[in-house]
């Protein structure tokens, strides 16, 4: 463009300009990202009830938190449920990344099977639970149908009513719903990889197992990590799932599929505790926020070393 | 090219069917309003009655759809108003007023609440006095059934809102299953059967031992639990009735007593209008034949009774098909009552007149209630002059039985003192420690620690008394 830095006026009307253009952004941005930050933090060290006057109560709520044994207990249900879950994902979105991946092979179509591994994403939760609360009903749920019709078990399996198994099932259903993400991820970072590695391999004579575990997989890590941990984060806020099968924020049966969100939410929008709620969400954000630093860390310090 | 364009196409038309596979399957629902978070939410879905050139405009949002046909009776009766009614979801109405109201908003300019969700609209000052000028509620006192009124006032006895409905609850039950096996169908003599817990049992182990199940799922008698409120002068209180409501619903889980049906779930509702199937190892489910053969061995069963507040004699009878007519209505082992749909006007409305004509005319006109009586087909409504006039009614789904009279003396004895707005959260933690019980997942006294553990989380305020 051929600028000339012409001083005073002029350079500052090139700079409000640019203001000019990223209001847009800055408005909705404080209006729906920054206000609501800063009054929940606010509200957390107050007793608001949702309606009505707030009173200040200093660390009060906080304090409370971190006595709620019911608190952590939500939190240990959310790791115990997310981790079920992280395996099996990641595990089938892996085999499945070994057999499309296979230079060999060439399997046809991975454009259709991405798609409809994808797919089970696409449904709402909501209908997601109720298709399963159906299909794994203790009596007359389709599931034990087949079991018991078939003698692989001899009386029915109470799937969401028993706390050995329901926050398994929702590991599962989450896990189901989430691989084809997983999966295409793990593609694009095979797909990323250059081909002569593969050729070397093949010219060397490399068999598959070896070409997948000295190849792939050492190369697919920062990918797996990335998946691991946004899974990590996003599970952590995990809600609607658990929420809609178990019916209600008590996470039946025992409070076994009762998550931090859901834990959040029973007192932000049920008992009228928003003040409460509010601290809850504070503590939730700063264990998701150590683990964002645990994973720029990591990230991180990869580069470092493998650059 | 031509393959890439066959696959998209068979994707999106697999998407399509996946998709409304899975949007088809809803079970039926309950009519009329009710506080249990598993009944099926519908959707928000705002009606407009009366011209659209009217000159005057009000806007309802409801929780049930009951208002929809009140506010097109309304515009036929006054062609120069416009009535805009949204039913919300009741998971979802607390939010959304609370929303409106903080915004300041001059619409809606009516507002409805279920009885456990007023003590807090009430505190927050959403709902406008209705003792003042020019409304006088208190002329209309003795119009209404006792408890109805009390729940629509607020701590300090101001009149807040009103309902047209009564909601007490009762037991209903198979009269020619009650004909067979105990040689009756009189409600008086079967509500002797459901006096107390003891007695349920033993009646539940007499239907057992004759091939039937006494109830679907073993919450039915959640309506009658308890003798005293949960909170009393800010203490939790567990009282005997309490207790032994307890040791009945695992008693009849563990004795097999009921057909193991989820409330509200499909199978529930299909047990209203015949047997359902019980599924052992021998049973093959996908076979009609042996379906058949497994109805004729007794390996399905019927079930005898569920307990329902009075706007379950209108979900019932969307649901018994053939069996209109053998099932009947009696008391239960308490008073109960459960939901009901409570009018008021917004204390920011700019029409107050106009809603308060509206709440009028739903609440307290005998015409619009006569009316609604008609076109509800059963539903109980709360203006006394009605009841009393339609006290000889029989309705034919319950062989003839006088519902209006048999759900007014249940109303009489509903003590609205026993509620706080604890009861919700409270009767959670008890089902959730009566769930870990009967399925031996923990021993009563954990059971009953971890309640106490629950509600002192929840609710810090509450002194407990272990």
């Amino acid at each position: 463009m051929g600028e000339k830095a012409v001083p005073g006026k002029k350079k500052r009307n090139i700079e409000s300009t640019g203001y000019f253009f990223v209001a847009p952004f800055v408005i909705a941005f404080i209006i729906f990202s920054v206000y609501p930050v800063l009054r929940t933090f606010y509200l957390s060290f107050t007793d608001y009830k949702g309606f009505g006057d707030a009173a200040l109560t200093g660390g009060v709520n906080y304090l409370r938190v971190l006595q709620d044994k019911f608190f952590w207990r939500s939190l240990w249900n959310t790791a115990k449920i997310w981790s079920v879950n992280i395996v099996l994902q990641l595990g089938l979105a892996l085999a499945l990344t070994i057999v499309f991946s296979d230079i060999k092979y060439k399997i046809r179509g991975l454009a259709v099977f991405r798609a409809l591994y994808y797919l089970p994403n696409l449904i709402a939760a909501t209908s997601v639970a109720f298709l399963f609360k159906t299909l794994l009903d203790w009596r007359y749920g389709t599931l034990n149908q087949i079991l018991v019709g078939s003698g692989a078990v001899g009386s029915p399996v109470n799937w969401l009513g028993s706390t050995a198994t329901a926050p398994y099932v929702i590991s599962v259903i989450s896990a189901w719903m989430w691989f084809g993400n997983s999966f295409i991820m793990l593609m694009a970072g095979v797909q990323g990889i250059s081909k002569d590695y593969f050729e070397a391999a093949a010219i060397d004579g490399a068999g598959r197992m070896k070409t997948f575990t000295r190849i792939t997989l050492p190369l697919l890590k920062p990918i797996m990590l990335y998946v691991g941990i946004t899974s990590l984060i996003g599970g952590l806020q995990m809600f609607d799932l658990p929420f809609l099968i178990s019916g209600g924020t008590a996470g039946n049966p025992s409070g076994s599929t009762q998550t931090v969100v859901m834990y959040l939410y029973k007192f932000g929008f049920e008992t009228n505790q928003v003040g409460y709620a509010s601290a809850i969400a504070y503590v939730l954000f700063i264990i998701i926020f150590l683990f964002s630093a645990l994973q720029f860390k990591v990230m991180y310090g990869r580069k470092k070393g493998g650059n | 090219m031509r393959m890439k364009r066959a696959a998209a196409f068979t994707l999106a038309g697999l998407m399509a069917v996946s998709m409304t596979a899975c949007g088809s399957g809803n079970g039926g629902s309950a009519k009329g309003s009710t506080s249990d978070s598993t009944e099926e939410t519908k959707n928000e879905a705002a009606a407009t009655a009366g011209k659209k050139d009217a000159s005057e405009k009000l806007v309802v949002w409801t929780l049930a759809d009951d208002l929809k046909q009140f506010a097109e009776r309304y515009c036929e009766k006054n062609p120069d108003v416009q009535i805009e009614t949204v039913t919300i979801a009741p998971a979802d109405y607390p939010t959304k007023i609370q929303t409106a109201m903080r915004g300041k908003q001059t619409t809606p300019d009516i507002i409805v609440g279920e009885p456990q969700m007023l003590e807090d609209m009430y505190e927050a000052g959403y709902f406008e006095d209705l003792d003042q000028e020019p409304y006088n509620a208190q002329d209309y006192a003795d119009k209404i059934v006792d408890y109805v009124w009390d729940v629509g006032k607020d701590a300090d006895g101001v009149q807040r809102a009103i309902s047209y409905q009564i909601t007490p609850c009762g037991v209903f039950y198979r009269r020619d299953i009650a004909e067979k096996v105990f040689g009756t169908d009189d409600p008086e003599e079967i509500g002797n059967m459901f006096q107390d817990y003891d007695t349920i049992l033993s009646t539940g182990e007499t239907l057992r031992d004759a091939g039937y199940k006494i109830f679907a799922s073993d919450m039915e008698m959640t309506y009658f639990s308890g003798d005293s409120a949960w909170v009393e002068d800010g203490k939790l209180k567990i009282d005997q009735a309490r207790m032994d409501y307890l040791d009945s619903c695992v008693k009849l889980y563990q004795n097999d007593m009921t057909a193991y049906v989820a409330q509200w779930s499909t199978t529930w509702y299909q047990a209203m209008g015949g047997s359902v199937p019980v599924i052992d190892k021998e049973t093959n489910v996908w076979d009609e034949t042996e379906m058949e053969e497994a109805a004729e061995n007794g390996k399905t069963t019927e079930i005898f009774a569920y307990g329902l507040p009075a706007w379950g004699v209108v979900t019932m009878r969307d649901h018994v098909g053939d069996l209109s007519g053998k099932w009947g209505v009696c008391a239960g082992p308490a008073y109960g009552f459960s939901g009901g749909t409570y009018i008021g006007i917004s204390a920011l409305s700019e029409k107050k007149e106009l809603a308060w004509d509206f709440l009028k005319f739903c609440t307290l006109t005998e015409e619009t209630l006569d009316w609604w009586i008609e076109a509800s087909q059963g539903d109980v409504v709360s203006y006394l002059p009605c009841l009393e006039k339609h006290k000889e009614d029989e309705n034919t789904v319950y062989g003839g039985e006088k519902l209006y009279q048999f759900f007014l003396e249940q109303a009489e004895g509903i003590d609205y003192s026993k509620v706080t707005k604890y009861d919700k959260k409270i009767n959670d933690a008890w089902a959730a420690a009566i769930d870990s019980i009967k399925t031996g997942e923990k021993s009563k006294e954990d059971a009953v620690d971890e309640f106490y553990d629950v509600v002192a989380s929840t609710y810090p305020e509450i002194e407990i008394q272990r």
